[in-house]
């Protein structure tokens, strides 16, 4: 009762799952990036047979040396003040950086932008720019020029924050629905009574959203600018991983960690409220 | 000697929940083309999906091929699933693989993990393939992808894809209501010769009373997880249909 | 009578507005405060405006900046294969190590869900929370300095996000494929297999190439914390006070990144 009865058909075209040249091409470029990879671990001289052990190895080391952290050490009137400044500096950098990146929003964004030719291609430039060079260099960057302090991270993270959200809010920007954009200025609104009244309503849950998201990864870099000597609790990390103080080093990364974790909570609590809001 | 024997059946979703299916009984013979018919909100869905299981009923009997498939281990239900075929309302096909790979997977209940895991399928179930795919018109896709397919040719996947488990029973879900009219009345053709051609008694729950009464010989009328109406399809009137239909809002 | 009440209600209305909108200047005064007293703080007292000297002083020290060492880049060819492969290496190594933070973290797949389900998602969270200086930091006293502790921190750093996302690709998955082979009689294995990897396969590939691009931004800076590559260049050029070699070895990043988002623009069009 399985075969069919009725259609027998003798000449079936023959089926392979190997398909000449897809298949071929398939394989040849998977195979090139295998052996890159393998060639890699060569190249980097990467201890394959330590690999196996290290983890192991990772858990002794953590608890002979990092163990027990030293939460007394971090227990004072300083190092609270360097966690507000580091909150400080974060909300500071996102905040600039925000405003910055609105206009880079409006600028970059291919269907809004006043001129497609002029501003659109610098805007992007600045955009990709301000991503491409990782906040830790801009922090060292205007250490040297500025001096150690607040404000050569408070410069980095705008700088950081405005790559970040720019490149976002341009995207959202581009997905707009066109139509009451195109109304206002047919009613005679020039170029920034379109974006205020045409696209910033139709992206403000969103920018809203991106804002939210902006401060959460300005404040994790901010955690570390420090390091370099732009202010915050970067500096004590510095301080005591050149002192091999490990125990204070674990107490500084605990704190952290829970601090990330804390902001972390909140603000994708924040984030589907504003979610709902829609 | 029924080939499917459906005894006092009740099913409800959750504990608490209204009754979907209330005391229902009917069976199935083995050259059966089996409508189940009803307003929506009867229960048709229900009622196909605890044939195999996919909805668990909370009492009742149902007796396929002397089994009874309720008292199954989940080891057991695989090896009867695999030999019931079921056709979906929306194909219920992976739309990024091939249409071979979805034929193919047909065949799952027989392959083991490991060929499974590399669809490493035996020769014979690809040619089988290759004969079900020409049979419902579909050899030049053999290498398309699913998603590239109109309704029709994909409802054609999902056929196919049921008699690669040499199905002793078919089991289709509103298999037309994703479909215009004229593509569905060529779907139930098709199921309907193919039904034939393999002597695999169909199970159809079917919305499109005209269509029930054009393809199927035996009507199952469902209102409310009632039976309403149980008999060949001459016996159907146009009173009896109003019964059926009578709390449907249009 | 009518038009009276519609007159009340305006009334109302109004007055409501003119509530809100007193409430809202008090909660932007308040805040427009509070901004002013952390730049006071951060920026005006902390700064040493001594040192900054004048505006001319900070555009001469901008200035040096404004130059190239070309002499540089014969020396910058081996840091930037090595920044690159640091950073597959380490893309490779964190999908690898996700596979398990997927599966758990995926609420309708997870094992046993009290208890994996928390632990995938804190998994997640945790690899994210963490900069990648300070992973870098965590591996080179582990596992001493050199690429591989920068590989580790890159494979930590990347879990969280890789997995997030595919967590959550798995979790929208359509249903009615799993139903269709589960009616067939597959097992869990093949459910797997043929009904949510196709599903889910693209998102990943797709979130893995977008990560590898950002993680070839992040292995060139770690080597200022002794994990290898560009960064390490970049550190040498900083410390001899050769303010040019810094431009060159930043234009190199510039280059391999923006080599990374031809690459992976092109083989997500290949992949989807």
């Amino acid at each position: 009762m399985s075969a069919p009865s009725a259609t027998v058909v003798t000449d079936l075209p023959p089926w392979r799952r190997f398909k000449y040249p897809q298949s071929l091409i398939h394989f040849g470029a998977l195979l090139g990036v295998l052996v890159f990879l393998a060639y890699s671990v060569e190249y980097l001289n990467i201890p394959l047979e330590r690999l196996l052990t290290m983890f192991g190895k990772i858990g002794i080391q953590l608890s002979d040396r990092y163990f027990p952290p030293d939460i007394e050490y971090i227990q004072n009137r300083d190092y609270f003040g360097s966690v507000l400044d580091t909150v400080q500096m974060a909300y500071l950098g996102a905040l600039f950086g925000l405003v910055l990146s609105l206009f880079l929003g409006w600028f970059g964004a291919h269907n809004v932008t006043p001129s497609r030719r002029l501003v659109y291609p610098v805007a992007r430039l600045i955009t990709m720019i301000c991503r491409a060079v990782h906040e830790m260099i801009w922090a060292i960057i205007f250490v040297t020029i500025l001096g150690f302090g607040m404000l050569p991270g408070v410069l980095a993270l705008m700088l950081f924050c405005t790559g970040f959200a720019g490149k976002l809010f341009a995207e959202e920007v581009e997905a707009i629905d066109m139509g009451p954009v195109e109304a206002m200025r047919a009613t005679g609104a020039n170029g920034l009574q379109a974006f205020v009244y045409g696209v910033f309503p139709q992206v403000r849950v969103a920018f809203t959203g991106i804002a939210i998201y902006t401060w959460d990864v300005a404040f994790r870099a901010a955690t570390v600018v420090g390091f370099f000597g732009a202010g915050g609790m970067g500096w004590y990390l510095k301080r005591n991983v050149l002192q091999i103080e490990s125990e204070r080093v674990a107490a500084i990364l605990l704190s952290i960690i829970l601090l990330v974790f804390v902001s972390e909570v909140a603000s994708a609590w924040a984030r589907q409220r504003v979610a709902k809001m829609q | 000697m029924p080939i499917l024997e459906v005894k006092n059946l009740a099913a409800r979703y959750t504990n608490s929940g209204p009754e979907i299916l209330k005391n229902l009984s009917f069976s199935v013979e083995a050259d059966d083309f089996f409508a189940v018919i009803g307003p929506s909100g009867a229960g048709k869905s229900t009622l196909i999906r605890c044939i195999n299981r996919l909805v668990e009923p909370t009492g009742g009997e149902v007796i396929l091929y002397g089994t009874d498939v309720l008292k199954l281990s989940s080891t057991g239900l695989r090896r009867l699933r695999r030999n019931i075929g079921m056709i979906f309302q929306e194909f219920n096909l992976v739309d990024r693989m091939s249409v071979m790979d979805n034929v193919l997977s047909g065949r799952l209940g027989y392959v083991g993990s490991t060929r499974s895991l590399f669809k490493l399928f035996p020769r014979s179930d690809i040619d089988r393939a290759l004969r079900i795919l020409h049979r419902v018109g579909l050899l030049e896709f053999v290498d398309k992808r699913a998603d590239a397919l109109s309704g029709g040719q994909r409802q054609r996947v999902g056929i196919a894809r049921a008699l690669m488990q040499e199905p002793k029973l078919l089991l289709l879900d509103e298999p037309t209501s994703s479909l215009d009219p004229k593509i569905s009345r060529e779907v139930m053709a098709l199921v309907k010769e193919i039904a034939g051609e393999f002597r695999v008694p169909v199970l159809c729950n079917i919305h499109d009373v005209q269509l029930a009464t054009e393809f199927c010989n035996r009507i199952l009328g469902l209102q409310d997880g009632m039976k309403m109406f149980d008999g060949t399809t001459e016996t159907m009137d146009q009173q009896k249909l109003d019964e059926i239909y009578a709390m449907e809002v249009l | 009578m009518q038009t009276e009440q519609q007159r009340i209600t305006a009334d109302q209305l109004l007055a409501a507005r003119s509530v809100t909108r007193w409430r809202r200047a008090a909660v932007v005064i308040a805040l427009f405060l509070l901004v002013a007293w952390s730049i006071k703080i951060t920026v005006i007292d902390d700064t040493d405006w001594e040192r900054i000297g004048s505006l001319g002083s900070i555009v001469e020290k901008s200035g040096r900046f404004l130059a190239l060492d070309v002499s540089l880049l014969p020396k910058l060819i081996e840091p930037a294969i090595e920044t690159l492969m640091i950073a597959c290496l380490g893309t490779l190594l964190g999908v690898v190590l996700c596979i398990p933070v997927i599966w758990f973290g995926a609420a309708n797949v997870t094992p046993f869900k009290p208890v994996t389900y928390p632990v995938a998602r804190m998994l997640m969270t945790l690899s994210r929370s963490i900069h990648e200086i300070v992973w870098a930091l965590f591996f080179v006293a582990a596992v001493g300095l050199g690429a591989l502790a920068g590989v580790l921190a890159i494979a930590m750093r990347s879990i969280g996000f890789i997995a997030k996302i595919s967590a959550e690709a798995i979790e929208d998955i359509d249903p009615k494929a799993v139903e269709a082979i589960q009616a067939m009689g597959g097992n869990k294995l093949q459910v797997l297999r043929y009904a949510i990897l196709p599903q889910v396969l693209p998102v990943i590939i797709g979130v893995t190439v977008f990560e590898w691009e950002i993680n070839i931004r992040r292995s060139a800076i770690l080597g200022l914390v002794g994990a290898g590559g560009l960064g390490l260049v970049f550190f040498r050029q900083m410390n001899t006070f050769n303010y040019p070699g810094v431009t060159t070895v930043i234009l190199a990043i510039l280059v391999l990144i923006l080599l990374g988002e031809v690459l992976s623009h092109y083989s997500r069009k290949a992949v989807i």
